[in-house]
Formats: structure tokens, sequence, C-alpha cells
């Protein structure tokens, strides 16, 4: 089977994240699209790692992996103090800053 | 049983960056262990000599070893990596300094005693009375100086965004941490949190596409299956897309780079001055061995793209810059405005482009952190002066800092006779040679609007009288003056006798493949 | 020891500008004078120079010092070097030795300036910038300079922060400028890419091989370096309001040297002129109207020191002129140059020490009847006066008739212009000695006029005693053709008309001028006459120097100021406020994309990510 499929796939999955960011306003649903950004990004990989035979594809899933629960840590710490100090998720709100 | 082949790792060449991140990881373990009377100090000893450690060896591996890969070919040793490991620890240890002071503020150094806190609770003030201080901000900046270690030496895709990350996360976190203006730099953080994650989202995918082109992960590697191609395939120039993006975005090129005025503008000063100057270096540095090596086959492909990118770059961030009244915004649209020119000189895209873009870094990261320093110390009893109209007439009552001020202003302005001047005429002549005379055209126009606005500033700072809600000049410690003053020397000694530096530049410029 | 000499001439005035503006309050006492040390001993350094340059041949004068290798670019060498030829020797003693006077005349005027220090430190370091600017061997050591006195010029025009005004003006001459320097920094890329090198040297050698638009282009982008530096049409608008900055900046910078920077680059590049007539035309096209413009400015304005600085425009435009007219004008146009450098210097001093009396009046109107009261500052007036309108044998006649002579050799238009100018030159001057020394006394109630101190009057007498002999002194043997033919060559060529015809023209336009200008102003009025219908003004009998005034004058030259002034205002003044406000208003609109929400700063990221991609894609379908 031509691994082109999965790339669309993994592409769509990609756009779908993409559009998630753009269009939600909670801060953690935006972040879990990002999530899933990566995640299409790993399937890509684990793809072409089967298509070209070799292993690089899978170690790098593994690694981005980690990366995203080490990004979890950091991104919901923020979103938290952000929390306790505004009482609100939305990063439509959070828009002092500006011009 | 048989024998496994163990990747031979050359330990020395990579001294620097074990240095820093075991330094690092000494600095969590102090963190929970040492009484917190000595923490402060502790740390600051820590980070200090591991960096200050780390530049030596990198002037000694820079001395004594081999150009080519290392640590399994994840790493390149190469002389453009190695003027950038040793200015990135330049900017970082100028950083650390000014990130050390806490004679400034009254109520400590830049960071809030404790990050969870309410802003204006009934906590916080209780922290602030207690006099608290944090000193995680260490740990993590020898994390981020690590990653952005790594981020210019990477060699292949993985090593790329793994360092991008290493840099990122602690950088998020120190964006936060402001001791002043606390919900600004929440906000701040918040928001260069989801435009980085998003950011680096894409380059991951790029990479992905770019793996699954080439069927390796390795620069070299991918060069070499581009050389052979016949015709351009969708997946590589997708690929090239995606990971150019994913640069742009770090570097705070237009349009990718709205978050650099928001970020800038509500991180704790220091910690601007640290990403303007030292995080761009290294952004610049990757961005540049992406180009060049992997890529360098596909020139005439993304060659158009860096064209028009620099120069909505150079005049947008110019033209903006203008409207600004806020000194930390303007300085932020001035860093855009100078990544803008840097780009002129990474479309060059030959020796001369990277050794004029190389030195263009080191004069602008000098004088930026400079800038960023002194601005920390402008202050009203609120906190810093950011707003420029509190900046009238302080050329009277501080004639020494509105003379450095104006110093850097010139050197941004590009006057000769500062670092500034000699590094833009690096990269407008570089980009003639490569012919590409109407982005010099850009370039210069550009450079007079920017020229408005810095002197605008001097004006204001010099002719202008003072109003009743100006600003005062804190006495720095020697650690800030020490940082600012480092700054200022450069950019006056790089203009007048450049050319020891702009020997080390052409001889160091050429990438490894 | 010409290296050394060198260096001291160079490095003295900058040694002082940096003590005196980083040593704080403690240099007040004895700052000004460390200032005016540090000029003389630039002054005895120059003129031993000179002294050596003069026992040599000719051939053997000009000498090269290479300090250091400054910066290599690629390909490009540039050299910190020095290189003091005939051409960069006589800047250099007009420069020591008129700013040597003007910094002991400001010790009188700006004796009770508490900022008198900084104003030293500023003026050091404008001498400092325009020696390096005439003394550097390439173009871009001379953007150095070139810049640096820019800088020193904005500084010293805002001196007076409690103005707002002053800012004004120093930002507007700042604009302007950069539209001058823009041109200056494109040729030096141009001479890069074509040539290779930027020392004059390289330059002039490789400029005859180069394809015909070369130095077309780069004569044009020089001449607009020129045009902004030297205030000349279109880019003078920033003069008049410089002259907001105190008198003796005005004398020294706004006079007698800065301005003439854009004369010396292009003399200095006479090597491109010369393979360009187009380039030359359009440099004699902007001489000439700077010539007629400033004069006409300069008459119809009240302010003594804006009237000045019409003159000044108008005389630079002789030297442009000259310059143009290629190597029948180079010499000229220095010589020309260096006479006017005295006798406006010497003029401006003079408005000074009136202003000095007159509580910084400056409106003519206000004065009068002052040639009994400041007799010193009058007779030394005077003598600028009879220099600048070129009655012989003050210095003005010898340069500005040579001149003359060079124009109509070249062509009639030219001729004719130099003379409308000689004529109008005699007459708003002698508008101004007229308004300001004779005449009755039309002064505030508060006015106590009084002459002005030692420290003043010398340093005025020294120029007035330049601007009388100067002239002859130069002209003597052809002297000052043999020291600068080596360097700009020189063709003698011959005017169309027999010399007495030409001499006889050119008196006949001055004393018109005079006689006009004595005419038209027996009866100055207290305030500027407004707009009445002429024939009621006209049968007022007792307003018969009014109407003369009026009729003759003022009506052509309101309408003609009236349109300088639209021209100054509106187009030139325009035109730069509007790039700056539409550069301002641009960024205004700009900064709303940014506008706080992290959601649409993702979707410039996402969009400019597709955007990108579909490009590369297009590219490649394409």
């Amino acid at each position: 089977m031509s691994p082109d499929a999965y790339l669309s796939l993994a592409s769509i999955l990609f756009a779908i994240g993409a559009a998630g960011v753009l269009l939600r306003r909670n801060a953690i649903i935006a972040f879990m699209s990002i999530e899933l950004m990566l995640n299409a990004a790993n399937l890509a990989f684990v793809t072409a790692a089967r298509a070209w035979g070799n292993l690089d594809g899978q170690v790098v899933a593994f690694f981005v992996m980690v990366v995203a629960a080490a990004e979890v840590v950091v991104g919901l710490a923020i979103i938290m103090t952000i929390f306790r100090s505004r009482q609100s998720t939305s990063v439509d709100e959070t828009s002092l800053l500006r011009w | 049983m048989t024998p496994i082949s163990v990747v031979d790792i050359d330990y020395v060449a990579l001294a620097p960056v074990i240095i820093v991140l075991v330094a690092a990881v000494i600095g969590v373990l102090l963190e929970a262990f040492l009484p917190e009377a000595a923490r402060r100090s502790g740390q600051l000893l820590l980070t200090g000599s591991a960096v200050a450690l780390a530049f030596l060896t990198v002037l000694i591996v820079a001395a004594s070893r081999p150009f080519g890969p290392i640590a399994g070919g994840s790493l390149m040793l190469d002389g453009p990596g190695l003027f950038l490991q040793g200015l990135i620890l330049l900017t970082s240890g100028t950083a650390i300094l000014i990130m050390a002071d806490r004679r400034v503020d009254p109520g400590g150094d830049a960071f809030a005693g404790r990050v969870s806190t309410l802003p204006g609770g009934e906590e916080e003030r209780e922290v602030s009375r207690r006099g608290l201080m944090q000193t995680e901000v260490w740990p993590l900046m020898l994390f981020c100086i690590g990653g952005l270690l790594l981020f210019v030496t990477s060699n292949d895709l993985l090593t790329l965004f793994i360092a991008l990350e290493i840099l990122s996360l602690p950088l998020y976190l120190l964006v936060g941490m402001a001791r002043r203006r606390r919900l600004l730099s929440q906000e701040a953080a918040l928001k260069y949190f989801l435009m980085g994650a998003l950011a680096s989202a894409i380059l991951l995918f790029g990479s992905a596409l770019a793996y699954a082109y080439a069927g390796t992960i390795e620069f070299a590697g991918i060069a070499e299956r581009i050389s052979e191609r016949t015709t351009a395939n969708t997946l590589v120039i997708a690929a090239v897309a995606l990971i150019l993006v994913g640069l742009l975005f770090k570097i705070g090129a237009v349009p990718f780079g709205q978050w650099v005025p928001d970020v800038y503008q509500g991180a704790p000063t220091p910690v601007t001055g640290f990403m303007a100057a030292a995080v761009k270096v290294a952004a610049v540095g990757a961005l540049l061995r992406v180009l060049y090596v992997p890529f360098g086959g596909m020139r005439w492909e993304w060659e158009p793209v860096l064209w028009i990118v620099a120069s909505l770059t150079m005049l947008i961030g110019s033209l903006v810059a203008l409207a600004q009244s806020d000194i930390k915004r303007m300085l932020a649209y001035s860093s855009i405005a100078n990544a803008g020119f840097i780009l002129i000189g990474v479309a060059a895209a030959d020796q001369v482009g990277l050794s004029s873009v190389l030195f263009y870094l080191l004069a602008y990261s000098v004088a930026t952190l400079a800038a960023f320093g002194i601005v920390t110390m402008v202050r009203v009893p609120t906190g810093e002066a950011t707003s420029l109209e509190q900046w009238a007439g302080i050329g009277r009552r501080s004639p020494l800092l509105a003379t450095a001020f104006s110093l850097i202003l010139l050197s941004f302005a590009g006057i000769p006779l500062t670092a500034g001047f000699i590094a833009k005429f690096g990269v407008f002549t570089a980009a003639i040679t490569a012919g590409a005379l109407p982005l010099v055209i850009v370039g210069i126009v550009a450079s007079a609007i920017a020229a408005a606005l810095y002197v605008r500033i001097i004006v204001r700072m010099y002719f202008t009288d003072p109003v009743s809600a100006s600003a005062g000049v804190a006495s720095p410690s020697p650690l800030t003056v020490a940082g600012v003053g480092l700054g200022v020397a450069l950019t006056v000694i790089l203009g007048v006798f450049p050319q020891p530096v702009l020997n080390l530049v052409e001889q160091t410029s050429i990438f490894v493949r | 020891m010409t290296t050394t000499l060198l260096l001291l001439v160079l490095l003295a005035p900058a040694l002082g500008a940096a003590v005196l503006l980083l040593g704080g309050r403690r240099t007040n006492a004895w700052g000004p004078l460390a200032a005016i040390g540090v000029m003389g001993a630039a002054t005895a350094g120059a003129l031993a120079l000179f002294g050596a340059m003069l026992t040599r041949p000719a051939a053997e004068r000009p000498v090269g010092v290479l300090l250091y290798e400054w910066l290599a670019v690629g390909d490009l060498r540039v050299p910190f070097g020095l290189y003091l030829d005939q051409l960069s020797m006589s800047f250099v003693l007009l420069i020591t030795i008129v700013g040597t006077l003007i910094h002991v005349y400001s010790l009188g005027y700006m004796a009770h300036d508490p900022d008198r220090r900084l104003f030293f430190g500023y003026l050091n370091l404008f001498v400092a910038a325009m020696l390096l600017l005439v003394l550097a061997d390439n173009y871009l050591l001379l953007y150095v300079g070139w810049e640096g006195v820019g800088l020193a010029s904005y500084l010293l025009i805002g001196f007076y922060r409690r103005r707002a005004s002053a800012a004004t003006a120093a930002k507007k001459a700042f604009l302007i400028n950069r539209v001058g320097d823009f041109g200056l920094s494109v040729a030096i890329m141009v001479m890069f890419t074509m040539i290779g090198a930027v020392t004059f040297s390289a330059v002039d050698a490789g400029i005859v091989a180069m394809p015909g638009w070369v130095p077309l282009v780069l004569g044009l982008l020089l001449l607009l370096a020129a045009a902004g530096k030297s205030a000349q049409f279109p880019l003078q608008a920033w003069l008049f309001d410089a002259m907001e900055g105190p008198t003796p900046v005005s004398a020294l910078i706004h006079a007698a040297t800065m301005v003439t920077a854009g004369v010396y680059l292009i003399v200095r590049s006479a090597a491109i002129y010369d393979l360009s007539e187009t380039a030359r035309t359009a440099v004699i096209v902007v001489g000439g109207i700077s010539i007629l413009f400033g004069a006409i400015v300069g008459s119809a304005r009240d302010d003594i020191k804006k009237a000045l600085a019409g003159s000044t425009m108008s005389q630079i435009g002789y030297m442009v002129l000259a310059a143009g007219l290629g190597p029948i004008g180079y010499v000229f146009a220095i010589f020309h140059l260096l006479t006017h450098g005295f006798f406006k210097a010497n003029l401006f001093l003079g408005a000074g020490s009136v202003m000095h009396g007159m509580n910084d009046e400056v409106n003519m109107r206000r004065y009068g009847g002052l040639a009994w009261v400041m007799r010193l500052t009058f007779i030394t007036f005077l003598i600028g006066y009879l220099a600048i309108i070129g009655v012989p044998p003050f210095a003005g006649f010898y340069s500005k008739d040579s001149i003359i002579e060079a124009a109509l050799a070249h062509s009639w238009t030219a001729g004719i212009v130099a003379w409308l100018g000689a004529g109008l030159t005699a007459m708003y001057m002698t508008r101004m000695v007229m308004m300001t020394f004779l005449t009755k006394r039309r002064w505030q109630p508060d006015a106590h006029p009084h002459e002005s101190p030692p420290v003043m009057i010398i340093p005025m007498a020294l120029l007035a005693l330049g601007s009388a002999v100067l002239g002859y002194l130069l002209v003597m043997n052809d002297a000052f053709e043999h020291w600068l033919e080596p360097v700009t060559g020189f063709v003698h060529e011959d005017p169309p008309l027999a010399m007495p015809i030409v001499y006889g023209i050119t008196f006949g336009v001055v004393g018109l001028g005079v006689l006009i200008g004595v005419l038209a102003n027996l009866h100055p009025a207290a305030e500027a006459p407004t707009r009445v219908n002429p024939l009621v003004r006209a049968a007022r009998a007792d307003l018969y120097g009014d109407a003369i005034n009026e009729g003759l004058f003022m009506r052509p030259g309101q309408v003609l100021t009236a349109a300088t002034v639209i021209t100054d205002r509106r187009i030139v003044d325009g035109a730069v406020m509007a790039v700056a406000d539409l550069s301002t208003g641009a960024g205004d609109q700009l900064r709303r994309v940014e506008n706080g929400f992290v959601r649409s700063y993702s979707l410039a990221l996402v969009a400019g990510a597709v955007i990108v991609l579909a490009a590369l894609l297009l590219l490649r379908i394409a």
C-alpha cells in the first residue's frame, strides 16, 4: 500500500489541529489541538519509517511523545497561574498587551 | 553474545553543552538541598561559573578539535557553530549579570518572589515583605542556554527539534515571572507558550515531511537526496516551507513574529534582553545551518521567500516602531527590524553573507542587551519607566546613562563609527555581491525610517524638559554596570576597529556538511 | 612628522569633545577654555602642515597616511586612511582658523548660558568630524565625517532646549538630511558594486573604464547628497529652521564650513563629473536655481539670521554652479568657498553681536540706527557687506567675478543667472545694512543696545580682515589657480565678451542692486507691511519708501517669496513632513494588526505558512 494515504491522513489531522488552535477560545483546548498536531507529525514519522525501512522515524516519534509530555507540564502550569489570577482560561481575555 | 558497536563520542568537543546542562541539574538539586539563605548566592556562583567555564571550553575546542560531526553525527562541530556558541555564552553571561542585579529595584531582583502567589493578593505582599527571592530562574536559565548551544550545532532534524524545545520550555516560564506588572507577564507567557508550541508543531511536521522525502533525518543525507533530484517534489517543498516558517517564528520575522512585541513587553526586562540577544542569535544560527546545509540545494526555492519576508520585516518593524510609546515595545519592534536586516545577509546565501550575518549578530546582540539593561535602570516608584514620555530630560540628570543609550541607538541606526554601521554595511555588501540590490534599497529606506525613530528618542532624552512624572535613574550594582558597559564598549570598539572580528567571522564562516 | 601633525589636527578637537562631553560638571569652569586650547593646537598643526606643504614641489604635495585597515568585507578593503592634498589643506585651514575664531567669540556670546560646557563640547565634536570629512581618503570614511557633522549640527540646532521650535528644527534638519545621506550611501554601494573600491584614487582610476551610466548615476546621487548637506534646491528648507541654533553655530556650521561639504564632495568627485555632461548640467541647474531662490528668500525675510541663511544658500549656489562647470570652475568654486567662509562668518558674527546687544531680537524691523551705538560691529559688518556684494578689492569681488566669467564662458544662461544673483545679493545685503545700522531707530521699549565685549569683537575684526584681503592675496599671481590645479585640473576659457564689458555689467547690476536697496529701505516700517491696495499705498506720500519697496521689490518679491515659501513649506517641507507623517501614520495603522489576541497571531502564523507553501508550490508548477 502506498504511504501517501497515511501521509494524507497525517496532513488532515495536522490541519484539524491547526483549525482547533485558531477557533477554540479555551486555552486548554487550544493546547490539546497543538498536541494533535504533534501526533499528526508522529504519524507521518512512523509512516515514513515504515516506508523507508529504517528506525529513525520511530525513534523521533518516541522523543516527540516525551517532549509533548514536558510541554504539558509547562503549559498547564502557565494556564493555571493565569486561571488563578483571572478566573478564566479564555485566550481572548488575555489581551492587555497590544498595539 | 555479539559485541555491540558503540558510538564514539568526543567528550571534549561536547564539553560546553555538558558543562551547562550538568550545572543546570546541579542547580535543581541545590534548590532542594541548600538552605534558603544560601540559595541565591549558591545558584549565582554555579550559573556564573558554568557559563564562564563553558565559554573557555568553547575557546579550547575551537583551538584544538578538528571540525566534523560529533556525538554520532547528531551535532556538527564547525566554525559557525563554535562562533555562535561563543556568542551565545557571551550574551548569556552578560544577561545573567543584568538579571542578578538586585539594587535597581528596591523590592529585589526582576523576578516575582514566589510565582504561585496571586498578583495583588495578601500572600504576595507577605512574600515581598519578607523579601523572598526566587532562585529557580537560574537552573531554568542554564537549561535554556544548554538548548541554545545545541540548537546552533544540531546536525539532524531530531536534535534540532529537541534543542528547540529545551530552549523554549524554560523560556516560557521565565517570561511569566516578572516581579512588577505580573498580569502582563503571565499573559506574555501564555501567548508565547501557545504560539511557540504551535510553531514547533509546524516545524516538526515539516521535519516529518522532510524525513518522508529523504528517508533520513541527517542534514547531510537530506542534502544529498535533494542534490540527486531531477524535479522538485511536493513533499520536500512543503517540508522546506514548514521548517522555514517554524524557524522564522523564533527569529520574529513578519508575519510570523507577532508575538514579539507582546512578549518582549510583558517579560521581565533582563529576560527580554536575553531573548532579544541570545535566543535570536541561536535562532538565526539554526536558520542559517538549515538553509545552507540540508536545503542549500533548494536555494532558488527559498530565496524569494526570504526576500519578501526580509523586506516586510524591515519595513513593518521600522514603521510600527515609529508609532510606539512604550520603550520596551519600541525596542521589540526595533529587534524585529534588525531581524529583517539579518535576513538580508541570510538571503545572500554565500560565505560572505554568512560572515556578515555572524558579525551583525555580534554587533546587534551586545547592543540590544545593553539597551535592555539600561531600561532596567530608568525607574519610577512603581517599577520601570517604560513610557517614552517619562524618558524626557534623562540626558540632563544622568548624562552618562543617556550617552550610553544614545551610542546604542546610533548603532541601531547604523551611524558610522559604531558597530551597527559596519554590520549593516556588511550585510548590504554581501547582498549586493549576491545580486540582491532591490533588497538593499529597501534596507536603506528602512534604516532611514528607523534612524528617525532612534533620533526621536535621543531628542526626547536631551532636548525635552522633564515632565512631572519623569523617571529617575536607579543607581545600579556593579553587575549591571559591567553588563551594560561591555555592550557599549563593544559597540564602539567594533565600529572603530572591526577588522580583527571581521577576520574572525570570515575564517569561521564555512559550514561543514 | 606629517602623520603626527595630521593626527594632532584630527585628534585634538576629538579629545576636547570627549573630555567636555564625558567629563560632566567638573569641567564647567575650565571646559570652554580647554575647547579653545585644542582648537589652537589644531590650528597650529594645520599651519605647520601648510608650511611643510608649501616647501615641497607641486607634484609631491599630496600625502596619504594609512592609519590601519578599517574593514574588509569580501573583496572590498577600506582603509582608515587620511589624505592631505591642496584641496583638503584649504579646507583644513578654513575649518581650523575660522573655527578657532568662532570658539573665541562664543566665549563672550555664550557667557551666560549654564550649558556652555556642552556647547563647546558639541562645537569641538563638530570640528573633529568636519576635519575627518575633508581628510578622509575614501568615500566611506568621508561618510563617517558626513554623518558626524550632521549629528553635531542637530545637537547644536536643538541646543536651546527650552524652545519647542528648536527641537522641531533639529528633527527637520535630520529628516531632510537623511534624503541626502541616502544619496551618498547608495552612491557608495554603487561604487562598490561597479568599481569594487571606495578610495578616491581607486574610484578616480576605475570610473574611466565604466559604462556611461555609472558616472551619470553616481553624479546624480552625489549631487543629491550635496544638495542635502549644502541646503541646495530642493533640499534647502532645513537651513532656515537651523537658524534656531545659537548664532556662532550658524556662523561656523551653517555658513562657513558644514554646508560647504556638498561643494567639497562634488569637487572631490571631479573625475566622476568629468565623464558625465548630463550630471554636470544637473549640478549647474541646481546651483543656478539655488542662487536665485536663496537670494529671493533672503530679500523677503525680516529675520536677520534667516535673511543671512537665504544668502548662504545663494552663495553656495554659486559654488555649486562653478563646480558644475567642470575644470573651468572647480578652482573658483573652492576659491569662493574660502572667501565666503570668511565674510559670511563675519556677517553672522556681526548679526550675533547685534542680537547680543538687542535682547536676542532677530527682527530687522525692530533695529535701525545701530551704526552709532555699535560702531565696531558696524565697521566689521560693513567690510563683510562690501565683500559679499563684490566691491573690489574686498574678497568676494575676486571670487564671485571669476565665477561669473567662467559661467559666461560656459553659457549665456549660466552667466545671466550669475549676474542676476549678484544684483539681488547687492540689493538684499543693502537692505540688511540699511534696516539694521542706518535708518531711524525702531527699537522695542526695553532694548538697550550696547557694543559687545572685546572677546567677541576681536574675532569679528580678524574675520573682517580676512574678508578684506583674502581675495587679493589668493588672486595675486594666480596663486590659487596654481595651488589647486594639480588636484582639480584647471582650464581657462575666455568669456564671450571682452573683460571690461563683463566688469561693466557686473558693476552695473551690483550698483543697481545697491541703489534699489537704499531707496526702498529709507524708511522701513516697524511692522511688516500688510497687503493693502497698492494704489492706496502709492497715494500715501509719506510711505514713499515703502511704496518703492512695495512696487519695485516687495510686490514681485512677495509673489516670488510666496512661491518660494509655497515650495518651501508645501512642496519640500510638505514632502519631507508628509513622508514623516506617512511613516508615522502607516506605523499607527499597522500597529492595529497587533491586536493582542493570540488567536489572531496564530492565524497570521498559519496563514503565513500556507502562503509560503502555496507560493513555493505555484513557483514549482510555473
